[in-house]
Order: structure tokens, then sequence, then C-alpha cells
């Protein structure tokens, strides 16, 4: 357990029923994969420390939510403070991938004023035989809407680490850049407590962190 | 609402006035102002962090000062309420004496007491929906709302805290009895000091009576509040293991409320509108119903049953796996037992040892248990007390959203509301319960442990397990009164047969 991180990011996972978002989270932060999982129950939370560089941490904060649409009202209400999000679809599912295109016009709709860096993501890729989506289309989508494509498994932990990695560190860049900026009433980012040895580093210069009462 | 909240709420108002008039900060008004103006030059650093618009109390400054200064602080305020001067923190000075009579009092009705009260302020003071709080514009008048209303706070604080006093009485007082502990004493006189020197539970139910706040954000302050102490200090990686807030978030608790509290507000505001919708006879009938449900959320058993003692291990598992059933929701809570049941597992192996103890060198024989074991000084035992009242408290949290979730979104139920209220609040008493003889067990090992201890050593760390553990009962019964907004919707859509919106 490690406390100290410069960010806190909150992502969102969305994507059909079934497509595997449970599953892809559990095994990015637990490390394992469970066999069979009851469907999500309107959310749930998870949370795990990121090194995106040597010594510099993020926590992400990663809000699994249903895929059933009777919760869709209370998952929408996690969108507007997401910062980042994994748009899942199940590559062996062709309409789970048709279905991406409704997922991100709902997103926008409910992220207002703010915006999400989303990335796509073709789950269960070790189910090649069964694919119904190729990689190409999906990549043709994906570029489309300018997000990134990768494919991952969670039961052979197939690129799960990179693809939250990867995500984390484009919104680290865009936070680094100002793109991205901590907003009171806002929860996408936050900055995390650094310790004073820490403190030297160059981003960590944001003023509240420096006076503790 | 009820009629009920009504009737205690006005009073709350009523006494508020007083107490601010003569000591108002106008310090702080103009300080919140400020920050809602240009929130990029904040003094604290803990607003930044922070959720909602509120009044931004000096106390954000204060509680990491020395608590004594506070309590005097607090004492020269509170004192003003006339309603129910002995719950300010005057009374602290008689609370030993507090301790006899209160234990014998209904901890429930206290309890549920305090939750309609702040329940109630919550929804007085409007407190705005993340939704609604977009725009800095929308941050000024939620700040103004909560100004106007921030003086009905500081009764509903003394409820608090009397609550919180007569929970932990409730799990101490049978250890008096029973145990032959030296708990009178301990908490009589020593209380101040010990409770002032460092404990975490202390200053959020502080905390509770000087702000307009939700649960959720005083357990979030809480925990913001103990991530800056530990990352400031050497030793952190143990720290952490003793600040509850931080704990209880690890274990994604606070989220569960937040969440919870979502529903809960969103409940709440459809009941209203519906109510408003309504008159005549149709009005009436449905205030009843509504009259029942909240009546079925009273948590009156808890006197009861309070008696029977020393459960079989697998009984609390089966109640609350039974009392789930019983609900009709797809959630199950075997998460929960989950963490109970370790939390026993380790205090049985723990108990165990002292007894064939005093060969130090012996333990090493038996194998990885014995490892743990030998390190279970009285601070390991305090942590991993902390810890699991954490994690069963943020289990609890996570049932309870889930069964709104479920109530609101689930499929067709075949239980009627009520007979779900009664439900949740048999299983908020069991879960309570637990918590209670779970710190039991806890101080019973850190006495154990800790024979040859000074009693200045030992009895902070048993103080702060009784307090957590009953802070731990607060929240789950404030939790658990969270739902009465979703059931109170859910009673509506299952009678006028409601789309679903």
């Amino acid at each position: 357990m490690e406390a100290i991180w410069l960010y806190q990011f909150r992502l969102i996972v969305i994507g059909d029923s079934t497509v595997g978002k449970s599953c892809l989270i559990r095994r990015f932060t637990e490390g394992r994969f469970a066999q069979v999982s009851d469907p999500t129950v309107g959310v749930d939370f998870f949370s795990r420390l990121v090194e995106i560089e040597p010594g510099k941490r993020i926590k992400l904060q990663i809000w699994d939510t249903a895929g059933q649409e009777r919760f869709r009202s209370i998952t929408r209400a996690y969108y507007r403070n997401s910062v980042g999000g994994l748009l899942l679809f199940d590559i062996t599912n062709r309409r789970s991938f048709q279905n991406v295109h409704e997922w991100l016009e709902e997103t926008k709709v409910h992220v207002q004023p703010y915006q999400i860096v989303f990335v796509l993501v073709g789950h269960k890729c070790d189910l090649d035989t069964q694919r119904q989506v190729t990689r190409h289309e999906a990549e043709k989508l994906a570029a489309a809407y300018g997000m990134k494509y990768i494919e991952t498994s969670a039961r052979d932990a197939i690129n799960v680490e990179k693809a939250f990695t990867d995500l984390t560190k484009d919104i680290y860049e865009l936070v680094k850049r100002g793109d991205i900026t901590i907003q009171e009433g806002w929860e996408g980012v936050k900055s995390g407590f650094v310790p004073n040895v820490v403190h030297s580093s160059e981003e960590v210069v944001k003023s509240e962190r420096r006076c503790l009462c | 609402m009820s009629d009920k909240d009504d009737i205690e709420a006005p009073v709350i108002t009523e006494a508020a006035p007083v107490l601010e008039d003569g000591n108002s900060e106008p310090a702080k008004n103009s300080e919140s102002v400020d920050q809602s103006i240009k929130p990029e030059n904040k003094p604290e650093p803990v607003v930044a962090t922070r959720k909602r618009p509120e009044s931004k109390p000096s106390s954000d400054c204060e509680t990491s000062e020395v608590l004594p200064v506070q309590a005097s602080e607090a004492a020269g305020k509170e004192p003003a309420s006339k309603e129910a001067p002995q719950t300010g923190w005057g009374y602290w000075g008689s609370w030993g004496k507090s301790l006899l009579s209160s234990a014998s009092a209904t901890v429930a009705t206290v309890g549920q007491g305090i939750s309609n009260v702040i329940e109630k302020a919550e929804t007085s003071l409007g407190i705005p929906s993340p939704s609604e709080i977009s725009t800095e514009v929308q941050y000024a008048t939620g700040e103004t709302n909560a100004k106007e209303n921030e003086n009905s706070f500081p009764m509903t604080g003394a409820f608090g805290v009397f609550s919180t006093i007569s929970t932990a009485v409730q799990s101490t007082g049978k250890t008096v009895i029973s145990g032959g502990l030296d708990a009178l004493e301990f908490i009589g006189k020593k209380t101040m000091d010990v409770i002032a020197e460092g404990d975490p539970g202390f200053k959020r139910t502080k905390d509770l009576m000087h702000r307009n706040s939700t649960l959720s954000q005083v357990l979030r302050e809480a925990k913001e509040k103990e991530e800056q102490w530990t990352t400031n200090e050497v030793t952190m990686e143990t720290d952490k293991k003793t600040h509850y807030g931080l704990l209880f978030d690890e274990f994604q608790g606070l989220s569960h409320l937040e969440a919870l509290e979502m529903l809960s507000r969103e409940s709440e505001v459809k009941v209203k509108s519906i109510l408003n919708s309504l008159s005549g006879e149709e009005l009436e009938t449905l205030k009843l119903e509504l009259e029942h449900l909240k009546e079925a959320f009273s948590l009156a058993e808890f006197s009861e049953e309070e008696e029977e003692e020393k459960k079989e291990d697998d009984d609390f598992t089966k109640e609350i796996t039974e009392l789930f059933s019983q609900l009709h929701v797809s959630s199950k809570p075997e998460k929960l037992a989950r963490a109970r049941n370790t939390a026993y597992e380790w205090i049985r192996t723990s108990l165990e040892k002292p007894l064939e103890e005093k060969e130090e060198g012996e333990k090493q024989l038996e194998g990885e248990t014995t490892e743990q074991i030998n390190k279970n000084s009285i601070e390991d035992i305090h942590a991993f007390a902390i810890r699991s009242l954490a994690e069963l408290t943020a289990c609890s949290i996570e049932l309870f959203h889930k069964t709104a979730a479920l109530v609101l979104h689930g499929r067709k139920q075949e239980v009627t509301a009520i007979e779900r209220s009664r439900t949740l609040s048999q299983m908020t008493v069991v879960l309570c319960k637990e918590l209670s003889s779970l710190s039991k067990e806890f101080t019973t090992c850190l006495t154990t442990a800790g024979v040859r201890e000074k009693a200045d050593v030992l009895n902070p760390l048993i103080t702060a397990v009784f307090l957590e553990a009953s802070n731990s009962a607060s929240y789950i019964q404030d939790a658990f009164q969270l739902l009465l907004p979703v059931l109170e919707i859910s009673l509506i859509e299952n009678k006028t047969e409601l789309p679903e919106a």
C-alpha cells in the first residue's frame, strides 16, 4: 500500500452488458480472473495505483458500470466526474460493437461541460476463433472518434495493464500540458498528496498542496 | 420527510440563531465567499479536493490543532442551545455519569432521531446535487444556501454526539459488567485527554457538530486530513494502518456511500414532486402509507433483543443471508460475511496465543500464523481492529447501496416496500450489534495482550476501538436512513404503477 501519488484520475468503464467490464477491471485491480460473476448492480468501485514513470504514480479510481439498460439512469450520473473511460465491446459479439456509437453519443450528452478521454477496447481477444469484429474495422471506428484501439483479454491477461496504463499516460500528458485542469467541483482529476521529500519534482508545484495547517 | 421531522426541525432552527449570533464567525463567512469567487487561491489545501460546495468552517485548520482548544471553543458555542444543553460539549465533563444512565436507554431512538434530524437538515439546506453545481455561479448559490441554514447544525451535531456516545455505551456497558474491565475508569476519567490525543473518530464527531455536511462529506474530509497527516510523516506506512477514514475509503466505503446518497437524494426529489402533484384523499392515503413505511424504518428492535449474547459464529452469516433473501434483491452479502469471519478468525488465533504464551521462543514453531501472532503487539491488534471495523462498515454500506439500486431498478418485486423496510431495519440492528460485539472481542484481545502495558498506553487504544465501533454503527444507521426515500419511491411506484423513470 502506497499512499503517495501525483494525481488521482477517475476512469469510467462502459459498454454493453456481458462484454466483460468487471472482469477486465478485476484482472487489473486484483490480478485475477473471475470465471463467473454476477451482473454489476448500478456501479462498483475499484482503485489502483499506476506507475507511469519511475517514481511517478497516479491513483486510478475506476468506476465499473452496469451494462444493463435498467441501470442506465444510475450509470449516467457518473460520466460527468470522469476524466477517462474505457469503452468496451466484445470481439465475439458484433452487436456490442455496433452499440459503441450509441455509447459515445450517450456520454457526450451527459458529460457536459467536460470531456472524457476514451480508449476503445476490443475485449475477449483470447476467443479469436469466434471473432465477429475485425481489428481493422475496430481501428477505423476508433480513429473516426479520435480514440485509440486496443484488444484485451482478462482471462489470458493480455494487454490489460497496457490498456489502463496507456490511457493514464495520455491523460497525464494532457494534464501536464494544461489541456486538462483540476477544477473545483469536478472529480475527474485531483492532485495527490506528495510528501515534502518528493516535492522538488517539477509538476508537483501546485499551490494548494503546500499549505498544511 | 415526515411530520415527525417537521416537529424536530423547527426547534432546531429556532435555537440556532442564538448560537451563531454571539460568535458567528464573520471571518469564516467572508472566507467561504472568497473561495467561491476565486477557488484558485485557497489558503487551505483540503478545499481543493473537496467535493461539494460548503460552508468551509474554520475547523479545517482547527482540527489538526490541539484539541483542547477546539473543545473549549466548541463549548463556548454550544451552551447557548437551550433545547438540549446536556448534549453540547460542556456535557463531556459528566460523561461518566451519563454513561450509566444512557446505558439502559434505548439507543435506537436516539440513533434514529439523529439521522432524521440530519436528514431533515440536509434537505432543508437544499445541498445541490453534483449535476446542479457544475458552474461557479451555482456554487455561489449553494454556498449562500448553506450559510443561511448553517445555524440549524450545532443541534444536529449535539444529537450526533449523543448518539455516538450511547452507541459506545452499548458496547462498553456490557464489558463493564461482564468483563470486569476497568472501562468505567478509563472512560470517565480520561476520556477527554485520551480522545483529544488523536482519535480521528472524535474529530469526525466534532465535524458533524459544526457543519452541515452529509455523512460522506464528513468522512471524506476526515480521510483527506488523514491522508495529509500520513504523507507528512515519516512513519506513513505504519500510520496509515490506523486511520479509519483512509481505510474506509480503501474499501470503497466512501464511494458507495456517495452513490447511496445520490440515489437517496434523487428519490427524495421524486417523492416530493409526486406528493405535490396529489391532493385530497389520494394525498392523505399516500401520506398515511408513507407514515407506515417510516415506522418500519425505526430501529425499535434494537433494545428488545439487546440482551442476547454470545452467538455462534455462523449465526451472523446465516442471519444476514436470511435477511437478504427476504429482501428479494439479487445482491448477496458474501463479501460482508467474509470480512466479518476473517476478523473473527484473526481474533481467535490472537486470543489463543496469550494463553499458551509465556515462552516467547516457542511461538516460532507454529508456522505462518504464528509469525503473525508473534507480532501481535497491542498496536497490531489496534490496527487490525480499526481496519476490520472500516472494512465491515464499508461492506455494509456497499450492501445498502446495492440494495437501493436494486430496489429502484430491479425486476418486479415480490415483496412490499414495508416488508423490505422491516427487513432492512432488522439488518441494520444485526450489523450494529455485530460491530459492537466485534469491538468487544478486539478490546478483550487488547486487554489480554496488554496486561503488562501501562494504562495510558493501553487505554487510548481501547477507547479508539470503541469509538470507531460506535462511529461505524452511526454511519451504518445513517446510511440505513438514506434508504427511506428509496423505499418510499418504490412504494409509490408499486402502488400507482408509475412507469419507471
